[in-house]
């Protein structure tokens, strides 16, 4: 199937329109062809995702990630200052929160970390009875129980493949109680059955914040940058990230995570929606342009310098300080830039002792599949491959940007599929490799080996990735980890493989992927 | 421009609802206006008497199948020009109906359907033992705005009539279908009519039409089509066309009013009294013994 014109190809690639009168979003399937599975050329799935012929397959053997809830959702909206969450739910689906008040300790309440952080969230905790009976009396219970232990300004609903199954009328529900509470009920539909992508979580929630939380503006605030952070982002980031902004009088929307309600009502006031991920806010950019005008730029995401400038560059010109931006980046590129150079230079000795560029395998979600290609260009930095938890046709247009300024590269699409990742990883043989610090593989090899981002409670410099700070301290990062290998070795000596050898002879980590469709 | 009439079709099993809402489709065809009929029963074959007896496939089956969906794959076009469309689901004793429900209908309003194929009229054909929150769905918020359900004069069909006059109760604050009237089916003698009308009365609910029996019917499905199609200047085609005109023009939708479990023994037990009385005096008087529909308990 191939398009007469761009313009009918573009509307078919995905959906731009943003339905607010719908319950929910479509999921990413439906809305832009998301699939997580493909191993082959970037180049052969642009082509592919053109044509509207990618395929999402199945796999003969795949082993744990996450869902829709449970990857993102379940361990963020938790944070919410002034909210509290009810996972409508077996007590199981909400699990994964468990650890997050201990982690967001890690962070010092001197780095700006609310001294107050208590996570308030319930579930109700569904059983037999429920799933048979329904639960929608004990939905409204659970409400009433919010509102009244912690009186917030939101309540959060999440719900889940139990409450989908059964056909739970939660918006029946909220209909019922929302006269009889303060709080504004906000239904989130995410059960982890609608959908093989985690994304269509993200969708899911910004769906449910355009619908019921943003309000009209009632004055523009013209120095706010609307800016939304996934889980991979740390606590350095948000400080380097406000730190820019300030430096030029802007101030940073930073939200989900820790943002106050109000901060979320006011989304729709913001000068721009700037990305960090550009499929992860998409939903929410487009419905915020859509419904109250609010302009937004998708790439790049401000990772390395030349990414950094470009970001700055481009809120520069929705918020009117394009002079004081390009000072800023004059600025920033004379602290910065000699230490990056440094940095480059530490990497081209090695590729020179080598005889070739140090090879890098890295990526993780959508974005960073766009951002670090770049970045490890800028860096000297050699990437054969990268790996991506999905793809959707949200990104194909910046895809094909990447491959024309790197280079063509071979490309995992896999969701934690660590027995694929380490396929990869030992046939391609990198010199480093990056890998998820939640869910990510252990590799059993001499060269390189590290994590792609900072776990969430890591407070250290270390830890930042974005801004002209988190491309030094990155890069800064990577060369270490390239360097020091006393762990890699000692965890290859003590440690037997996950794997057998044979895993390793097969030609394609996809070995388990059906073919039929 | 007239707002789209969407209405569901309630029904038990095998009481007649497939048949009345094809052959109400068709008389709206006929009338000149655009129908959409979505078969909403795991069994698919709502529309088979629109398209000849032959079934199309389903839009679960096009989730299952993992490719992109294109609308063109959900609708086929029938009879007049009827839009059909079948919700499909699991084969018996597997899976979740209900849920296929949901996600058949959620499919088609997120691929824009209604949008796309502006309907004058959309017609929602439901399995009729709502037995759990997915066959709801259909008369909640935003789906059907009128509920009608086609049910004899047999205890079994009014249960589940009564049945979903409660479930229509329970979403009626919050935006739910209303109830507009009933369809009285394979109504033949006089007894049967005034069961049901017995019926309607304690329930607080209206009679839409009363459909008796026919051959016209029997013949037309044996070549998979309606009444309309196959004898279109018939007795039985005109009643359809009289309950398609109805549905059209009604616009009176109430809160019915269910019997309760013990109300509904105790009425199910006079009528059965009377109905034997009857039969006694009808066998002493040599008069031939009507078909009466099925037991009555």
């Amino acid at each position: 199937m191939v398009f007469e014109t761009r313009e009918e190809a573009d509307f078919a690639l995905y959906e731009k329109r943003i339905d607010l009168s719908q319950t929910t979003c479509p999921n990413r399937e439906q809305r832009a062809n998301g699939i997580n599975i493909y191993y082959g050329k970037a180049s052969g799935l642009i082509e592919k995702a053109k044509s509207g012929c990618l395929q999402n397959h199945e796999r003969g053997f795949a082993q744990s990630s996450g869902c829709s809830l449970n990857f993102y959702l379940s361990v963020r909206v938790g944070t919410i200052r002034g909210a509290a969450t009810i996972f409508h739910a077996p007590v199981g689906c909400s699990s994964s929160a468990l650890g997050y008040r201990e982690l967001y300790r890690g962070v010092p309440v001197e780095l700006g970390r609310p001294a107050e952080y208590d996570l308030h969230w319930m579930t109700t905790n569904l059983r037999e009875k429920d799933v048979v009976y329904g639960a929608g009396d004990k939905l409204k219970r659970a409400i009433y129980e919010a509102q009244k232990r912690y009186n917030p300004k939101a309540i959060f609903i999440l719900t889940s493949c139990t409450t989908g199954i059964i056909g739970e009328d939660i918006e029946g529900a909220v209909a019922d109680v929302q006269p009889h509470v303060d709080a504004r009920i906000v239904p989130v539909h995410c059960e982890g059955v609608r959908s093989r992508l985690v994304q269509t979580g993200y969708d899911a929630f910004w769906h449910a914040v355009l619908k019921y939380l943003v309000k009209k503006p009632e004055k523009k605030q013209t120095d706010l940058v609307n800016v939304a952070s996934m889980l991979s982002y740390t606590w350095q980031d948000r400080l380097e990230i406000q730190r820019l902004l300030g430096k030029v009088g802007l101030r940073a929307n930073l939200i989900p995570e820790f943002a106050t309600v109000e901060q979320l009502q006011q989304l729709s006031e913001a000068a721009v929606t700037a990305p960090l991920c550009p499929t992860y806010t998409d939903y929410l950019s487009r419905g915020l342009e859509q419904e109250y005008g609010v302009p937004y730029f998708m790439y790049p995401p401000p990772m390395g310098i030349t990414n950094t400038d470009e970001w700055l560059r481009q809120i520069g010109k929705y918020t009117g300080k394009s002079d004081e931006v390009e000072h800023l980046i004059e600025e920033e590129h004379k602290t910065w830039k000699p230490k990056m150079q440094a940095i480059r230079s530490e990497f081209d000795r090695i590729a020179a002792e080598k005889g070739s560029k140090v090879s890098v395998l890295g990526s993780l979600g959508q974005g960073r599949l766009l951002a670090q290609m770049p970045f490890f260009d800028e860096l000297g930095l050699a990437s054969p491959a990268a790996m991506s938890q999905d793809y959707d046709n949200l990104i194909l247009e910046e895809l094909e940007g990447v491959v024309s300024q790197v280079g063509d590269f071979d490309l995992l699409v896999n969701t934690f599929q660590a027995a694929e990742q380490s396929h990869i990883t030992t046939n391609l043989d990198p010199d480093l490799t990056l890998t998820c610090p939640f869910q990510g593989g252990a590799y059993k090899r001499l060269k390189g080996a590290t994590r792609i981002h900072a776990l969430r409670g890591d407070p250290h410099p270390w830890s930042t990735q974005s801004g002209y700070a988190g491309a030094v301290a990155y890069g800064n990062f990577l060369l270490q980890a390239l360097k020091s290998r006393a762990f890699q070795r000692t965890l290859k000596e003590k440690t037997k493989d996950s794997y057998r050898e044979w895993w390793f002879k097969q030609s394609n980590p996809l070995y388990y992927m059906k073919k039929e469709v | 421009m007239t707002k789209v009439r969407s209405v569901a079709i309630y029904g038990k099993g095998g009481i007649g609802k497939s048949t009345t809402t094809s052959n109400i489709s068709a008389a709206l065809a006929d009338m000149g206006k655009r129908v959409i009929q979505i078969g909403c029963d795991p069994k698919s074959d709502s529309t088979n008497n629109l398209r000849g007896g032959r079934s199309i496939p389903t839009v679960l089956d096009a989730i299952r199948s993992g490719k992109k969906i294109e609308i063109e794959s959900l609708v086929h076009e029938g009879f007049g020009g009827v839009i059909c469309i079948e919700a499909g689901g699991p084969e018996p004793g597997v899976g979740c109906a209900g849920r296929g429900i949901i996600a058949a209908i959620e499919l088609l309003r997120q691929q824009k359907v209604f949008e796309e194929y502006r309907p004058d009229v959309v017609l929602y054909d439901v399995l009729g033992d709502v037995v759990c929150g997915g066959f709801s769905v259909p008369i909640r918020e935003g789906v059907a705005e009128q509920v009608y359900t086609v049910t004899s004069a047999d205890f079994m069909a009014i249960y589940a009539a009564n049945n979903l006059f409660k479930g229509i109760k329970k979403y009626a604050n919050s935006g739910g279908a209303l109830f507009s009237g009933i369809i009285a089916n394979s109504v033949t003698l006089p007894i049967q009519r005034e069961i049901i009308d017995d019926f309607a009365s304690r329930t607080g609910t209206t009679i839409a039409e009363y459909v008796p029996r026919s051959e016209t019917i029997t013949r037309s499905e044996l070549l998979g089509q309606t009444a309309i199609e196959y004898d279109p200047d018939s007795e039985q085609a005109n009643v359809y066309r009289s309950l398609a005109r109805t549905l059209l023009q009604n616009e009176n939708k109430y809160v019915p009013k269910p019997l309760e479990a013990e109300e509904l023994k105790e009425w199910a037990a006079s009528w059965s009294d009377r109905l034997l009385t009857e039969k006694k005096n009808d066998a002493r008087a040599g008069l031939e013994s009507q078909n009466i529909a099925s037991t009555i308990t």
